[in-house]
């Protein structure tokens, strides 16, 4: 039992909750968000295999390629190597579910595949379900329609984060004019939907608390959760028949965009959405480094924000600046900038980001000496500091072990109490 | 007031949330049932109510449908910081709500007296939440920014571009919208769990660099490992091909495939005899290796078919496919509305408009029903009367002085 968390502990907002973490790639983050603030979460990994161990970045180790986006979202969490054929091992996965506070499950209901509606409205009868899909479940996920269905949908074709960045509509606003559309980095409808499915855990055992103990399934759609990042394109669509294409390399208006550096490339916005006074200090900045070019900036129509969105305004800022930025560092452009109040930042590499001494100054950068890639490594911490409960350290993943008999103490009630 | 039934019914939010992305965490708090207290005025309005789009012939403060995207179901609350007198009626406000939240640079909430300790000293048990750009210490904690540089600067930027191109991350404002909202959301939830449990507040501290680095958490312990990633664009190992391409129509669809099933069933789309298709592309190794002139191949074949065409083809054919949707596919997405994403609303100014909710719903309930965002200053004189007891004759001598303006 030494690794049970302690139930005494009373310092995190989820250190009376148990977390069964059945999700793919788009819930898995989830897991750890609710572990981040001293959840139990156990993630159940059938005969040993995580969905996300094959998911990019991988590196090379002693024991082969390991995936980095699964170390880094199943930090924290204790992992079950289930054995759905070994005897006893789904009684034992009944009682954990039995135990649990939350359930999160992605892909699709991931517990109507081993019990009928009834036998899982009993195991989990108490629990939060958390389902986190591309689309959406059904209207009547949970088969109460009486077909004696589990409710359970079979599985399509594998979806994954550029099909729904696709239909969350933001890949059409990303990418360049000539080669199309390209997706953000890193799969970020993952990390969105995983979000939103631990602000509905939370949300969930906030009405269970409210509501007697009753359990609850909350529906995340990844796809809606992209959606929230369409900006002002819907509402410009909706009010004036506009469609908002990819801006590409192209800036809406002078003073803001991506501009190359002497090593590399910063971005800036200045002079829009009460900015004005920025646009003010941008030109002064020019000038008072005898910027060529700058004369021309200076001339009163170009205090115009109107004038600014003109294509040729657009135009000759770019290139004036440009012979600016290329001059000069990021590091320098950035320090300069800020000094005067423009919003300016280095279009960082991963480098940078190891030695921003920002970053550094707030040990946002833990030390986790994690087995399974061989060495110590700096993992960013939870990006939010809390004053009474501070987020945990990041603890790498424990390796899957198959005899879990730790994992099913206690049912939620009894550890509310001795909590 | 505005109070929408659910989980934080009770809750009483003070909000200096402004622009982009703490007006989406207060408009979550609000469709759960949170009570929402906008705090702005018409001397310094919130930029986004300056901000397009708006409706052709109506603009100004109540006509932009960018701030009424992101402030349904609040409380609008006039109030001019500039004034003692709007400072003490704030610090009032806050000294009897749950939650204080904004997201001005540090030292803007002090100098109205309202930083976390003076607001503490009355109010023992706030959950304060502040999202700076990088923090409220450190050395660069008054550096200032917007999404798009908050994004450069967290490096998702850089690695996210097409080869031999400038970065151009998202195209938006993204960690406005999805990372910083989204993470604030959930760390202020946790505390006002732990309030309920324990009667303990606290600060939550947002910073919005930290937020959105954590985005790209795998890319920093592979680099921590000795291998920096490199910008993939579309691209990904275990499929090929793997891309958006254009149709004739102009409009662009994602093709993918990761199986040999998926390529087979390409083929038949594009009614392409597989004898005399490259054969470079016959496994997915040769698909990887020639993987710039099977994208020239599949793109050349996309060309030839509409979108709608294209699309139902790949779908027979079992090839995992999408529309790469624009914000016209977005708005009249019939599955969108029947999920109750979109709610449409009714505004005195801007009209009927849809307004996105939150991602996510409680299987068997109804989703929240949003209210119209506030006109600037439409609650004043109710919350004053309700939460402070001023009289009617009070809040209109205040708002005479332009306090409660």
């Amino acid at each position: 039992m030494s690794e049970m968390r302690d139930l005494k502990e009373p310092s995190q907002p989820l250190s009376d909750v148990r977390v069964i973490d059945l999700t793919d790639e788009f819930g898995a983050y989830a897991g750890k968000l609710l572990a981040d603030f001293g959840a139990d979460v156990v993630r159940v990994c059938a005969d040993g295999e995580d969905p996300i161990a094959t998911i990019a970045p991988l590196v090379p180790t002693v024991h082969g390629e390991v995936s980095t986006f699964e170390r880094f979202v199943n930090t924290g969490k204790r992992i079950w190597d289930w054995r759905p054929e070994t005897p006893g091992d789904l009684d034992r996965f009944a009682d954990l579910v039995r135990s649990a506070d939350v359930v999160i499950e992605s892909s699709t209901l991931q517990l109507e595949r081993y019990w009928s509606t009834a036998e899982v409205a009993a195991l989990a009868a108490h629990a939060v379900r958390v389902v986190i899909t591309p689309f959406g479940l059904a209207d009547d996920p949970v088969g109460n329609g009486g077909d004696g269905s589990t409710g359970a949908e079979p599985a399509g074709p594998a979806v994954d984060d550029l099909l729904v960045m696709a239909e969350g509509g933001l890949l059409h606003l990303g990418g360049y004019e000539d080669l199309g559309p390209v997706v953000a980095y890193g799969g970020q409808s993952r990390f969105a939907a995983s979000i939103f499915g631990a602000t509905a855990a939370i949300v969930g055992l906030m009405a269970r608390d409210a509501e007697g103990g009753r359990g609850a399934v909350y529906d995340v759609s990844a796809q809606e959760c992209i959606a929230q990042a369409l900006e002002d394109s819907a509402a410009t669509y909706s009010l004036t028949g506009q469609v908002r294409d990819r801006l590409g390399e192209r800036p809406r208006e002078a003073g803001t965009g991506v501009f190359p550096a002497a090593d590399g490339y910063v971005s800036m916005v200045a002079g829009r959405l009460g900015t004005a006074k920025a646009w003010t200090a941008l030109v002064q900045w020019l000038a008072d480094e005898g910027a060529p070019g700058v004369a021309i900036l200076q001339r009163p129509e170009w205090g115009e924000f109107s004038f600014r969105q003109s294509p040729a305004a657009i135009d000759e800022f770019t290139r004036i600046f440009t012979e600016f930025s290329t001059a000069r560092t990021k590091a320098e452009l950035y320090e300069h900038a800020q000094a005067r109040l423009i919003a300016l930042s280095p279009v960082s590499t991963v480098t940078d980001l190891m030695s921003n001494p920002q970053l550094r100054h707030r040990d946002f950068f833990v030390t986790v000496d994690d087995p399974a890639l061989g060495r110590p490594i700096g993992y960013p911490r939870p990006p939010f500091k809390m004053s009474a409960t501070p987020p945990r350290a990041p603890r790498p993943a424990e390796a899957p072990r198959p005899t879990r008999d730790d994992l099913v103490a206690g049912t939620p009630g009894e550890r509310r109490n001795a909590s | 007031m505005i109070s929408t039934p659910g989980p934080l019914n009770g809750i009483r939010i003070l909000d200096f949330c402004w622009i982009g992305a703490g007006a989406l965490v207060t408009k979550t708090l609000a469709e759960l049932g949170a009570v929402v207290y906008r705090v702005e005025s018409r001397t310094h309005p919130d930029n986004l109510r300056l901000a397009p789009p708006y409706r052709p012939g109506t603009e100004g403060l109540e006509g932009s449908g960018y701030f009424a995207s992101r402030n349904p179901s609040k409380h609008s609350v006039a109030l001019n910081m500039a004034t003692p007198e709007g400072r003490t009626i704030a610090a009032r406000l806050a000294a009897q709500a749950d939650v204080v939240a904004s997201n001005f640079r540090p030292g803007v909430m002090a100098r109205w007296g309202l930083s976390y300790d003076e607001v503490r000293a009355q109010n023992p048990d706030v959950v304060y939440l502040t999202m700076p750009m990088q923090g409220e210490t450190g050395p660069h904690a008054s550096y200032i920014g917007f999404g798009s540089t908050i994004a450069a600067l967290a490096g998702l930027v850089g690695l996210s571009r097409a080869t031999g191109r400038t970065p151009v991350g998202t195209g938006t404002h993204y960690p406005d919208h999805v990372p910083n909202p989204g993470h604030a959301l959930v760390a202020v939830l946790a505390a006002l769990r732990h309030r309920a449990r324990t009667g303990q507040g606290q600060h939550v501290e947002l910073a919005q660099l930290e937020s959105t680095v954590s985005m790209i958490g795998p890319a920093l312990i592979a680099a921590g490992a000795g291998q920096e990633p490199e910008p993939q664009g579309n691209r990904v190992d275990h499929a090929a091909p793997h891309g958006a391409y254009r149709c004739a129509d102009g409009q662009w669809v994602v093709v993918e495939c990761a199986e040999s099933a998926h390529w087979r069933g390409l083929l038949r789309a594009f009614e392409a005899d597989g004898e005399r298709v490259d054969p470079r592309f016959v496994t997915h190794a040769g698909r990887k290796a020639h993987e710039d002139a099977l994208d020239e191949w599949v793109a050349a074949q996309c060309e030839r078919m509409s979108r709608a065409e294209l699309l139902h083809r790949l779908r027979a054919a079992g090839v995992p496919s999408a529309a790469v949707k624009t914000s016209q596919d977005m708005v009249e997405d019939a599955e969108l509305w029947a999920r109750g994403f979109w709610q449409e609303i009714e505004h005195p100014v801007i009209g009927t408009m849809p307004i996105s909710r939150t991602p996510f719903r409680r299987v068997g309930a109804p989703r929240p029903e949003l209210v119209r965002p506030p006109l600037l200053g439409e609650h004043t004189f109710e919350v004053l009367e309700q939460e402070l007891g001023f009289s009617r004759a009070e809040c209109e001598l205040l708002a005479h002085e332009k306090v409660a303006y």
